[in-house]
């Protein structure tokens, strides 16, 4: 049998619309139902309890949307990526299509490790003259509160046009700021909160028309209608 | 009907695992063209019901007829049913996110006896009338449906209808009615009218029920308010179950639920005979699936599906007339793929060398064996038909095999159970460890565990301990205490079920039509999800029984002469009440009964009532303990047997 990491696809994919709100773990058991729909000739690991050899991206928050998101499949034998990628699509649902395939070197780095900046874009309720940055965010790891410093993970500045918000973070080997909770801490600063509310997303409002032209006040806070991984890139 | 999903959306970010209210689901029909819309509810979370088998076979079933489309609704886990009450939202549907109140019908499966308290609150969150007197016209017929429907009257009145039995055929046919008659315009009482005389219907309102002295002068507990109305319901048989193929599409969730795996039904019915069983009695006669027809169903639903593990269910797979035959072919056309075949429902007798080999390819987790009681004495009242070498031979293959973990069940209370017994259960138990240890090699004696998992016995409906009266929680204490005390191995573990919630059990098991008014008692306190422990409310049932005054001890607790007619009487599950008699005289005695399948007809009625007979693929041949005879062939048209 020939070396099987010589047949190494990298697939690109979308999770949108209501598919969104899937968890990392949902979204990588649905790929990989999909992967045997599709009757690729995926690579099962040895061992006690076989499994296909599947490694997924870095992990999207539930109700975080990604245009281009990735996977990479071990294969057992060349199928050409037009055929794989034909499959692929027959045997995935409209919100979680599968975009690309191609081979990558067998020894490139893992679709979790070689990118870890990742843009988003993010759809607000209404266009705010400015949006400050907090400093610090507070999350909860292991049951105690942590205070993130921003500017530790915020790459560049956040862009704002209009209703859009634009902005990339790095992940770091110690952890990472999830975008989400990025600008819930945003949106509480601007309205004035006391405390941070989870995010109410509008996951599907894919023509987002819940998007207010006129400037945000007192009586129209700002929220977030959607954030959506754009890319994901190398560190510069 | 209503979309909601524009309401719902917003509430979905902040609720745990939002990917059960979604829809999209690979696999998911929707026909928003129909003109007939059923919604098929199972009254527990998406996690437990999408899992549930009847949900996909109704679903199939309701969807293949022209002009009729079935959807899906689950409870939502309790915090967002709090939301929706709270933001002013109805329970929906999947596949629309439209309101279930909308529907045309709404069937509701009755899975377990603590089921009661959610189908009253789908009801409420749905916006239904909780009473079927108090719906209108334009409201939805609401049916139910499964194994509880075999002692319907605890929730007589909350419902339009009850389909008793299998749906496959009796479901459509009573939507085929409804929508007829809808259409023509015909009043909703007139179409209940006509549905009660329907095979395997049973609609409660057309019943008057009795008073104690009437219900044991006449025979029966409900009197036909009108003529023409059967007064024994007889259970529907899907008859085509064995040549139907295993194989039908299903829907792929997301989320992880119970059982998240491909499920091929390989038989149905069990004729072990079991005393205790509900199961045993109720899907009877015994049907199997060719292993063509297997091996071709797993073959196309892993396809289809993109599962990597199938289960091959039944009550009892192992008893397959062609298991071997099955279990091989699978290994060789999955080898390679990172396929699980996992066997539910092993019995002690049938699990050989072979069956562990068999199954022996692949990771191995717990093995989990019934022998139900702890001295050959009470396995032989309650006609379980296992010794305690099969046991052991049992767990010899196993442990030899490479399993490490066993798990025993057992259950505590049956009738006659002395401490004898309940000493016999530890005795067992520790004498089974050491034959685990024994054949596990002397470097991996570290990880051997044995956990003897006990609940309390609930006597069900149409079995021959439904007289039989539950032994009240303090004594059931009692003797769990006695078993701990009893067991002196440290590596063996002993569980027990809190009986609090089979004493509920066995009142919504036993009772008749006055146990509604306790259920809807016990609801409006705040129960709710009585099948999660952490949920039970335990003060809830109490208080509400004596608010409405019903004496649960006597329900749950109160053995009766075999003469005594029960408050389920007129249902049949085609098993003759004079069987019932007779197993129930042949525990006292300590008497067996052997399996039809594997020989001589017990005479059970079953055939008779339904004309129809056992179906195996090829005859059966004995294992373990009951080996001997040798194989036999398939019993024929089954003939009554002189009472023995």
């Amino acid at each position: 049998m020939p070396d099987p990491s010589l047949f190494r696809l990298r697939v690109t994919f979308c999770k949108q619309g209501r598919l969104a709100l899937l968890s990392h773990l949902e979204l990588a058991r649905a790929l990989e139902r999909a992967v045997r729909r599709a009757r690729l000739p995926f690579a099962v690991s040895q061992g006690f309890s076989p499994h296909m050899k599947i490694a997924f991206g870095a992990a999207l928050p539930v109700g975080v949307g990604g245009t281009r998101e990735l996977f990479d499949l071990q294969m057992t034998r060349y199928v050409s990526p037009e055929r794989a990628l034909e499959a692929l699509q027959a045997a995935s649902v409209p919100d979680l299509m599968v975009k690309s395939c191609e081979y990558i070197d067998s020894h490139a780095l893992a679709a979790s490790a070689a990118f870890p900046v990742s843009a988003y874009r993010a759809l607000l309720s209404c266009a705010p003259a400015q949006l400050a940055v907090p400093e610090g965010v507070m999350v909860i790891r292991k049951k105690k509160e942590k205070v993130l410093r921003v500017a530790e993970f915020l790459v560049g500045d956040m862009e704002l046009t209009g209703a859009t918000l634009a902005f990339s973070l790095e992940s770091k080997p110690t952890g990472s700021l999830r975008p989400d909770v990025l600008l819930a801490a945003c949106c509480a600063q601007a309205n004035g909160d006391e405390e941070d509310r989870p995010l109410a997303l509008f996951v599907e409002n894919a023509e987002p028309t819940l998007i207010d032209a006129d400037a945000c006040g007192p009586d129209n806070p700002l929220r977030v209608i959607t954030i959506t991984r754009i890319g994901q890139r190398p560190v510069r | 009907m209503i979309d909601l999903w524009p309401r719902l959306e917003p509430l979905l970010a902040d609720a745990e695992r939002p990917a059960r209210y979604l829809n999209h689901e690979y696999g998911c029909v929707y026909k928003p063209d129909a003109d007939f819309h059923f919604c098929m509810v199972y009254p527990d979370t998406y996690e437990l019901g999408q899992a549930n088998q009847a949900l996909r076979i109704l679903v199939n079933v309701v969807n293949a007829q022209d002009g009729m489309a079935a959807e899906r609704a689950f409870l939502p886990a309790p915090a967002l049913c709090d939301t929706l009450r709270a933001e002013g939202l109805p329970l929906f549907s999947i596949e629309s996110c439209a309101p279930v109140a909308q529907f045309d019908v709404v069937g509701i499966t009755l899975p377990h006896e603590l089921a009661a308290t959610n189908v009253l609150e789908t009801l409420d969150l749905a916006g239904i009338s909780l009473h079927a007197s108090k719906r209108d016209e334009g409201d939805p017929f609401v049916v139910a449906g499964g194994p509880c429907a075999y002692n319907p009257e605890p929730y007589a009145p909350f419902f339009d209808a009850f389909s008793i039995g299998e749906g496959e055929e009796a479901l459509p046919e009573g939507l085929a009615l409804i929508k007829r008659m809808r259409s023509q315009g015909a009043l909703r009482a007139d179409i209940l009218r006509a549905l009660a005389r329907m095979p395997g219907w049973y609609v409660p309102s057309f019943y008057r029920w009795r008073s104690e002295d009437e219900a044991q002068d006449g025979g029966s507990w409900i009197e036909p308010v009108e003529e023409g109305l059967p007064t024994v319901i007889e259970k529907r048989l899907f008859t085509k179950f064995a040549e139907s193929p295993g194989w039908e599409p299903c829907i792929v969730p997301f989320t992880e639920v119970v059982h998240d795996r491909l499920n091929v039904e390989i038989l149905r019915g069990c004729a072990r005979g079991c005393r205790f069983c509900q199961a045993g009695m109720m899907y009877r006669p015994v049907r199997e699936r060719s292993a063509d027809n297997v091996v071709e169903s797993v073959v196309a639903g892993l396809a289809a599906t993109g599962y990597d593990e199938v289960s091959l269910t039944s009550l009892s797979s192992t008893d397959h007339s062609q298991i071997a035959d099955i279990l091989t072919r699978l290994n060789r056309s999955c080898d390679g793929k990172g396929v699980r075949i996992s066997v539910p429902s092993q019995r002690l007798d049938a699990f050989g060398v072979d069956m562990a080999e068999l199954v022996a390819g692949q990771k191995k987790g717990g093995l989990t064996f019934a022998p139900e009681a702890g001295t050959q004495r009470l396995r032989d009242v309650i006609n379980k038909n296992v010794t305690e070498d099969d046991l052991f031979d049992a767990l010899d293959a196993a442990f030899a095999a490479g399993w490490r973990r066993c798990k025993l069940y057992f259950m505590i209370g049956l009738p006659t159970e002395t401490d004898d017994d309940i000493k016999g259960i530890a005795s067992l138990a520790q004498r089974a460890y050491d034959r685990m240890k024994a054949a596990t090699p002397p470097d991996q004696r570290g990880g051997l565990r044995l956990s003897v998992s006990c609940a309390l016995f609930v006597p069900k409906a149409q079995t021959p301990f439904q007289w039989d009266g539950q032994i009240t929680p303090e004594e059931a204490l009692r003797r769990v205490q006695l078993l701990r005390r009893s067991v002196k191995y440290k590596a063996v573990d002993v569980h027990w079920h809190d009986s609090a919630t089979s004493f509920v059990e066995a009142v919504m098991s036993r009772a008749g039509r006055e146990a509604a008014a306790w259920v809807e008692a016990a609801w409006r306190r705040g129960a709710r999800f009585d099948a999660w422990s952490e949920c039970f409310n335990e003060e809830a049932w109490h208080t509400a029984a004596d608010e409405v005054g019903i004496d649960l001890e006597a329900i749950a607790q109160t053995s009766y002469p075999s003469t005594r007619v029960m408050p389920w009487a007129h249902v049949s599950t085609g098993v003759s009440e004079r069987f019932l008699a007779r197993e129930r005289s042949r525990a006292e005695a300590g008497r067996t009964t052997p399996d039809c399948t594997f020989g001589a007809c017990s005479a059970c009625g079953v055939c008779q009532a339904l004309d129809a007979d056992n179906e195996l693929a090829q005859p059966r041949e004995a294992s373990g303990s009951n080996a001997g005879g040798g194989a036999v062939a398939p019993a024929r048209r089954c003939e009554e047997a002189p009472d023995a």
